[in-house]
């Protein structure tokens, strides 16, 4: 059953400066399916953030349609979660009042709250750190907390914009492959936005391909759960896969 | 050496544990100097009043409660002057800060009045509204007021995008960014513009007291000045300096700092 239908989709700005129009997004159609973990991999400025941008309401399309359970989707809601690159957590609350944070504006009374908070700081091994401010943690764990803040919320569509970007290297590849766990454990939609190939093949069930604002190509990836890195990089399916990918971004 | 050595550990261990030393220990030598300078017979003592003469006349006046008096009142003043800018400030910071286009409007026409200084305003207020509280009241409301209004803004403007739009994304309406994101992001930049803008209101208000003042402590060291007491306008000007002092540098500051810290938004 597909959860977020996208059909050509555009974006079009105006640039003041310039005085005229500027195409980001041309034509955009994608399906996402119910529980699906959805990659989608281009070079930059190819449209891939835009694309999430207006998926999260933020910023509103200029033609097409996006459909979230068969309705429209109309600037930001809690149905669709969001992971940002720069994490964007609370300065001023601390890590549980972070997580409880969607709950709260659902009006769950503080008891229950922290209850689910707590739920989801055990699920990404928080546990320990449930009273601290964010700026007291790593980058590493500021972006756990983030992942687990939106799911806490129970989105339709969990959508991820370069989360792992801004961490170092051997931090990313633990970060991934908690995230497979965790999306095993709970199958969230995904839609995983990145500029890294080997990341985008690792995590997904489909990698999109995206160029100039329009589709490429898609690739089924049907490795083997649960994913760790130490296999991954010897498995042949995956260097193969990773290689067309690879040459598809390079490509467009 | 030894001696220097031990005498200076000393004072550091007392300053760490009574930070008041460290305060009252550098006005030492300024309040010798005086000192000597008012005693050597230089000038008149009616003239350049000794430390002494001050001190006397701080008892006497502290003990007829004329001082308390016009402490209280302009402190009063200051207070009720600050909770209107505050009350004004915040919500019209607030405003410009997170919308374009009452930016674009607003800011020119904020930056001109920012210009006429508080005192420039008082011959036109004193045709309106006369010698009264509504003048004074009209003043430091102005003096404090634009502080705050500008650091409101900037700190509302210093709040990252992604705050506002995660917390839309985690169900919060447009009030509820308002209360959550807004304004505890932009909590540290309003009290550094509360603190500016109460520094400034109570130079405005010593200056409106002395033109407009029936009483308060800018009135106390006019009317001095017209029985040619040198020693009530000196006490005034330390009492002016203490108390603003100790308002900036054990409230305000560590309120500032705090908020800052805590959330780690000022890196110190």
């Amino acid at each position: 059953m597909k959860t977020l239908s996208l059909r050509n989709l555009q974006k079009t700005y105006f640039d003041p400066y310039a005085g005229s129009q500027v195409t980001a997004v041309h034509d955009v159609s994608l399906d996402v399916e119910e529980g699906e973990f959805v990659s989608v991999v281009g070079p930059s400025g190819c449209g891939k953030t835009t694309i999430l941008n207006m998926v999260a309401g933020f910023i509103p399309y200029s033609g097409g349609e996006i459909l979230l359970d068969g309705a429209a989707v109309k600037g930001p809601g809690p149905d669709r979660g969001v992971v940002f690159q720069s994490f964007a957590l609370f300065p001023w609350k601390t890590v549980l009042d972070n997580v409880g944070f969607g709950p709260k504006m659902r009006g769950v009374p503080k008891a229950e709250r922290d209850r689910i908070a707590r739920e989801y700081l055990e699920l990404a091994g928080l546990s320990h750190a449930a009273d601290r401010y964010p700026n007291e943690l790593s980058g590493g764990m500021q972006q756990r907390v983030g992942v687990v803040r939106a799911l806490a919320n129970n989105p339709a569509v969990l959508l991820m914009d370069e989360p792992f970007a801004s961490v170092d290297a051997q931090t990313r590849m633990t970060l991934q492959e908690e995230l497979t766990r965790i999306w095993q454990e709970r199958r969230p939609t995904v839609i995983f936005i990145t500029h890294d190939v080997a990341e985008a093949v690792f995590l997904a069930n489909r990698v999109v391909v995206l160029s100039k604002g329009r589709v490429l190509d898609q690739i089924r990836v049907d490795l083997p759960r649960p994913r760790v890195w130490d296999h991954l990089m010897q498995d042949e399916t995956f260097k193969r896969l990773s290689a067309q990918v690879l040459q598809m971004v390079r490509s467009a | 050496m030894s001696i220097v050595l031990k005498l200076w550990s000393a004072y550091v261990r007392a300053t760490k544990r009574w930070p008041i030393i460290a305060t009252i220990v550098p006005f030492i030598p300024v309040v010798a100097l005086w000192s000597i300078v008012a005693n050597s017979g230089m000038f008149p003592r009616a003239f350049f009043p000794a430390p002494a003469d001050v001190a006397r006349t701080f008892v006497a006046l502290t003990y007829k409660g004329i001082l308390p008096d016009y402490l209280q009142d302009s402190l009063v003043r200051l207070l009720t002057g600050a909770a209107i800018g505050v009350a004004l400030g915040i919500p019209l910071g607030l405003l410009i800060g997170s919308s374009k286009w009452a930016h674009r409007v607003c800011w020119p026409v904020l930056l001109f009045f920012q210009a006429i200084g508080d005192i420039a305003w008082l011959p036109i207020l004193l045709i309106w509204f006369g010698f009264g509280l509504t003048t004074m009241t009209f003043v430091i409301v102005y003096t404090v007021l634009f502080p705050i209004v500008l650091n409101t803004v900037l700190g509302v403007e210093s709040v990252h995008r992604d705050l506002a739009r995660a917390a839309q994304s985690l169900g919060a309406s447009r009030m509820r960014v308002l209360w959550e994101v807004t304004l505890p992001g932009a909590l540290p930049n309003i009290i550094t513009g509360l603190r500016n803008g109460l520094g400034y209101g109570w130079r405005a208000l010593i200056a409106v007291e002395i033109i407009v003042g029936t009483s308060g402590i800018g009135f106390m060291m006019f009317d001095a000045r017209r029985a040619g007491s040198t020693v009530e306008i000196i006490l005034g000007m330390i009492v002016l300096g203490i108390l603003w002092y100790i308002v900036d540098a054990w409230i305000l500051a560590p309120i500032e700092r705090a908020t800052g810290r805590r959330w780690g938004l000022v890196t110190s």
